[in-house]
């Protein structure tokens, strides 16, 4: 089918609230690199960039574990994988820069590398509980906050009181856990980058098999087929429907999002460290408990540890709350740009207990594992951390666990 | 009968119109009531999986009322399921 759409009616009347959002987000980042510095303000285009790909093309961490276990429906999980070894590509490079000899076994600062032990298999099955219960994980609970989602709020509210728990706690889990354990990084351990990386790309691209042949259990849902292509006629309808294909409500493909969201955690890795969001709500959410002598802290040891930790010195502005920002301005910025903002409430009360235990369990677990989906598994695959594939498999039985509860929900 | 699952976001319309589906008398038609774009794609094919046929109307803004009734004979999965992600990109984009 091949008709000409005239541009949807619907944007002309609401027209001034798209510059405004897009102005607005140039507008805060302009402010930043000029008040706080380059990075703060490099990593809060980053954050908008991350929103605005999670929003456009609906890369949910929580769906893609529980797609497969629930409906069989794997798009999502592959999608994620693909992502994965673009990313990992992309960070070996960067890490060989950093560390050219990875045989003296020190791992470059900025990767994330964390120790791999029970505080990292706990938190992965904790947050993968969570994350199904509460319908979203931490970045995705940050970019439907920014869409209008109601219930993504309640779910930050869980989140910060997790995180605020687990800074209390934090000690005990550091002196019986953390301290002891190594943080495996696989060029070390294999000597080198390119046994690193071959075995990381060839156990992705196996799980990637292993996927196919579970999703060939069920009929499958395709992919989106692409939009007809319309006949464009002079520059003016080619922009028209560029800017279609970019902010259009039938959105980009899972995979376009995963490989864009890879290619922006390249960027970040190049600047400083790679994409990671707990951080930044950890250390907010302490700040405000400072105010009334209330705080916990610096983490003891976390100076020493890579992984998306609540950070040092700065108080309020670090790459990660910048980070973190960014993603709810910048998914909020898409999806006024597509016309898919509202505000939204379900209707099933109990949606919203499910949404702030599924938080408390997200915040908890990331504190101990020290990130959530994004900073302990997309940003540490790619570092070539042991630790990012048992935090992924622990996640997995976590989903599973969280199925089995959802299943049995009214 | 009708199944208002407005509000709700993935897996719960799917999940919901299953299980309505599944008590739902045979030969009778089941309406879904939702504003989660995903569900036009989803919901469709849990219907179809139970040989439903769906027609998908637009109910205000950004709200769809999905039609799910008893095929006659055996749907064809692989053609309904083509349909059905075409429809959904079709319609999610107006």
């Amino acid at each position: 089918m091949t008709t000409i759409t005239p541009a949807a009616p619907s944007t002309a009347t609401r027209l001034p609230v798209k510059p405004l959002a897009l102005g607005a987000a140039i507008a805060a980042a302009w402010l930043l690199l000029d008040q706080r510095g380059f990075a703060i303000g490099a990593f809060w285009l980053i954050g908008v960039a991350f929103g605005v790909v999670l929003q456009r093309s609906r890369l949910c961490f929580a769906g893609a574990f529980r797609d497969l276990i629930l409906l069989g429906d794997g798009r999502l999980f592959r999608a994620i994988l693909v992502g994965l070894a673009v990313a990992t590509v992309g960070f070996v490079f960067l890490e060989a820069r950093l560390a050219p000899d990875p045989g003296f076994g020190i791992a470059p600062a900025g990767p994330h590398i964390q120790p791999v032990g029970i505080a990292t298999v706990v938190g992965g099955v904790l947050f993968g509980v969570g994350m199904v219960l509460a319908g979203g994980c931490v970045s995705g609970s940050l970019w439907r906050m920014g869409e209008g989602y109601v219930a993504s709020w309640v779910a930050m509210a869980g989140i910060v009181a997790g995180t605020i728990v687990a800074n209390r706690q934090w000690a005990w889990w550091y002196d019986n856990d953390i301290r002891e354990r190594t943080a495996v990084w696989l060029p070390a351990e294999l000597g080198g980058y390119p046994a690193a990386l071959a075995l990381t790309l060839a156990a992705l691209a196996g799980l990637y098999v292993l996927v196919l042949w579970w999703e060939s259990r069920t009929p499958k849902m395709p992919e989106f087929p692409a939009p007809p292509p319309e006949p464009a006629f002079g520059l003016r309808e080619q922009l028209r429907q560029g800017w279609e294909r970019v902010w259009g409500g039938h959105g980009w493909s899972y995979t376009t999002g995963a490989v864009a969201l890879a290619v922006i955690s390249v960027f970040a890795l190049g600047l400083q460290v790679p994409l990671g969001v707990t951080g930044g709500i950890s250390l907010w959410a302490d700040n405000v408990l400072g105010w009334f002598d209330a705080g916990a802290l610096p983490l003891k040891g976390s100076e020493l540890l890579a992984g998306c930790t609540p950070g040092g010195a700065e108080k309020w502005f670090t790459v990660r709350t910048a980070t973190m920002l960014g993603l709810v301005a910048g998914a909020f910025t898409a999806s006024v740009l597509s016309g898919e903002f509202r505000l939204r409430r379900p209707r099933q009360r109990s949606r919203y207990v499910q949404a702030a235990a599924g938080g408390l369990l997200m915040g908890y677990a990331s504190v101990i594992a020290i990130g959530c989906t994004i900073g302990a598994f997309f940003s540490s695959v790619p570092s070539l951390a042991l630790a990012g594939w048992v935090y992924g498999i622990a996640l997995f039985g976590g989903a599973w666990i969280g199925v089995a509860l959802i299943r049995r929900l009214p | 009968m009708e199944l208002d699952v407005r509000g709700e976001m993935c897996p719960y319309p799917a999940m919901k119109a299953r299980e309505a589906l599944a008590k739902l008398p045979a030969g009778e038609c089941l309406e879904v009531l939702t504003d989660h774009a995903p569900a036009l794609s989803t919901v469709p094919w849990e219907g179809a999986k139970l040989n439903y046929r769906s027609t998908i109307e637009p109910a205000g803004r950004g709200t769809w009322r999905i039609r799910l009734e008893p095929a006659e004979g055996t749907l064809d999965q692989k053609q309904a399921l083509a349909e059905i992600a075409r429809r959904a990109a079709e319609l999610s984009k107006g």
